[in-house]
């Protein structure tokens, strides 16, 4: 599973961060850093994340079965 | 029926409103902006809403409104806390608080509660098996979100009974027009939240020769950054703040869940065949049954002109959350339940500076709560609806949830 975040629509709501600490961080109060490539096991973390972002700002690619259309 | 727009306020907080006050909030809507026979405004439309949560104008701080009310009154009480304070003061406070709840400071504190938040539903679980009728709100809902705040803030489960009463008096300081004398209400409502003060901010002192990983142990000795710690003052204003937060909010999310996919058993039937869709479910939630109804606490620091109308300096201004998220200009067919509704940017967890700190929190807890309810309960039935509600139009929810259901064998 990848996922990529639209930074400009990204808002600094750190919803993500609380969700799944190991994909996506704060660096400061408003800048996130997050990671590409979801490691193993993340997978349920990150499907919370997307839910969670108020502004939709989270993409996710190849993905199995998640309820995605 | 009435249609006097300037008794909106009366009819929504009517205790006979509590089932469905949705039709009120409609007629919201067609008037944009309802000025009230006590002199405070009403707001129910997605875009207005919105625009206020991050207007600097707009004041979380009671002490600004022309008449102020006893909730200002600090010789009563104990000082506001953040919820009721503006930046920057707020925003200190606020940051302070959360180095010990979240990123960037401490990024796995919620992520952590997992196994502990699943071990807890499961305990509850298994006790409501042994019985083919159950109290969703007694004997789950309310015990869950519960039990977590307490372990978060490091607070002894034992002296819920004690807190509950305090808790309950608070809320119902709250809500914007119940009953002729509200000087007294909001009293009783100061009183309680200096007496929680007392006891949380003595807990919390306790902790200091001796700290554990709880949050009262982080607040009483985090020097915090350049600008200092908390002061004791704040430790309690924050630690009722957080407290009473996880008392009287997810109980009803909760709540409001599993009676809302009791009455759409299609949607029922695809969560079970389809969990990972529940995170979306409870956006969705947030936005068609949402726990906090309205914001009652604004108040503008000039006058403002929200869709032509004047709303005076000082005025009450009551942003009703409710219905910005049910308004058809925000949201297709917003009447509607739809469990995979996409661009969901609910007003749930209000919006702004202020939006909910304890978010990540309530959404984990709520995932967990009606996954597992789903998973485990054979055949759930309501056994009425509507459901008799809690008393506060603010923070509405049921108060009892009466569920049958086909005992697990044994
Ligand atoms: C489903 C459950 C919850 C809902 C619907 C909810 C909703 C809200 C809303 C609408 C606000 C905005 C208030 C305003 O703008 O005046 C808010 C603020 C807040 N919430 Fe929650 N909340 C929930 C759970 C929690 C929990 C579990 C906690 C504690 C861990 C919490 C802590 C707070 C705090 C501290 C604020 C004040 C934030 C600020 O002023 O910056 N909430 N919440
Ligand atoms: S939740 Fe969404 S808006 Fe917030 S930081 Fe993450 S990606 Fe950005």
């Amino acid at each position: 599973m990848n996922v990529v975040v639209d930074l400009n629509r990204c808002q600094g709501y750190a919803q993500c961060a609380f969700l799944a600490p190991e994909v996506f961080a704060m660096h400061g109060e408003e800048a996130l850093l997050y990671h590409p490539v979801v490691p193993d096991g993340q997978q349920e973390r990150v499907l919370r994340a997307v839910a969670a972002c108020p502004v939709q700002a989270i993409l996710v690619g190849e993905e199995a079965g998640t309820g995605e259309r | 029926m009435a249609a006097d727009p300037e008794t909106l306020i009366e009819r929504i907080t009517d205790y006979a409103s509590r089932p469905d006050p949705y039709p009120l909030y409609a007629e919201l809507r067609e008037h944009g902006v309802a000025r009230q026979q006590n002199g405070s405004y009403l707001v129910g439309t997605y875009h207005e809403i919105t625009a206020l949560l991050h207007d600097p104008r707009i004041s979380s701080d009671r002490r600004n409104r022309t008449e102020p009310d006893e909730a200002g009154d600090e010789e009563q009480g104990i000082p506001p806390s953040f919820i009721g304070l503006d930046d920057p003061e707020h925003h200190r406070l606020r940051s302070l608080a959360m180095r010990s709840f979240g990123p960037p400071h401490n990024p796995g504190r919620i992520d952590a509660l997992h196994g502990e938040i699943t071990r807890i539903v499961q305990d509850l679980l298994a006790q409501l098996r042994t019985r083919d009728r159950i109290d969703l709100v007694d004997e789950f809902a309310y015990p869950l979100p519960v039990t977590v705040i307490c372990r978060l803030l490091g607070v002894p489960t034992e002296d819920e009974p004690t807190f509950r009463g305090w808790s309950d008096t608070i809320v119902s300081g709250l809500d914007p027009a119940r009953g002729a004398d509200p000087t007294e209400r909001q009293r009783a409502a100061a009183d309680a939240r200096r007496a929680m003060g007392i006891y949380l901010g003595e807990l919390a002192a306790s902790r200091r020769g001796n700290p554990g990983a709880d949050m009262l142990s982080a607040f009483a000795t985090d020097p915090g950054p350049d600008h200092g710690g908390f002061n004791q003052i704040e430790i309690m204003t924050t630690a009722v703040l957080l407290l009473i937060a996880g008392h009287e909010t997810t109980v009803n999310l909760i709540t409001n869940g599993m009676l809302t996919l009791l009455r759409h058993p299609e949607a029922l039937e695809r969560l079970r065949d389809e969990p990972a869709l529940m995170p979306r479910a409870v956006e969705e939630l947030l936005r068609y049954e949402p726990p906090v109804q309205m914001l009652p606490q604004r108040t503008p620091l000039a006058d403002i002109e929200i869709n032509g109308v004047t709303v005076p300096r000082g005025a009450p201004l009551i942003l009703v959350l409710a219905s910005g998220s049910r308004d058809p200009r925000r949201f297709p067919e917003p009447d509607r339940f739809d469990p995979g509704r996409e661009d969901n940017q609910h007003l749930g967890f209000g919006g702004g500076v202020h939006s909910c700190f304890g978010a990540p929190l309530a959404r984990l807890e709520t995932q967990a709560a009606l996954t597992a309810l789903i998973q485990h309960l054979d055949a759930p039935r309501l056994v009425e609806d509507p459901p008799p509600y809690r008393r506060s139009p603010v923070l509405r929810g049921p108060r009892h949830l009466l569920i049958d259901h086909d005992r697990a064998g044994g």
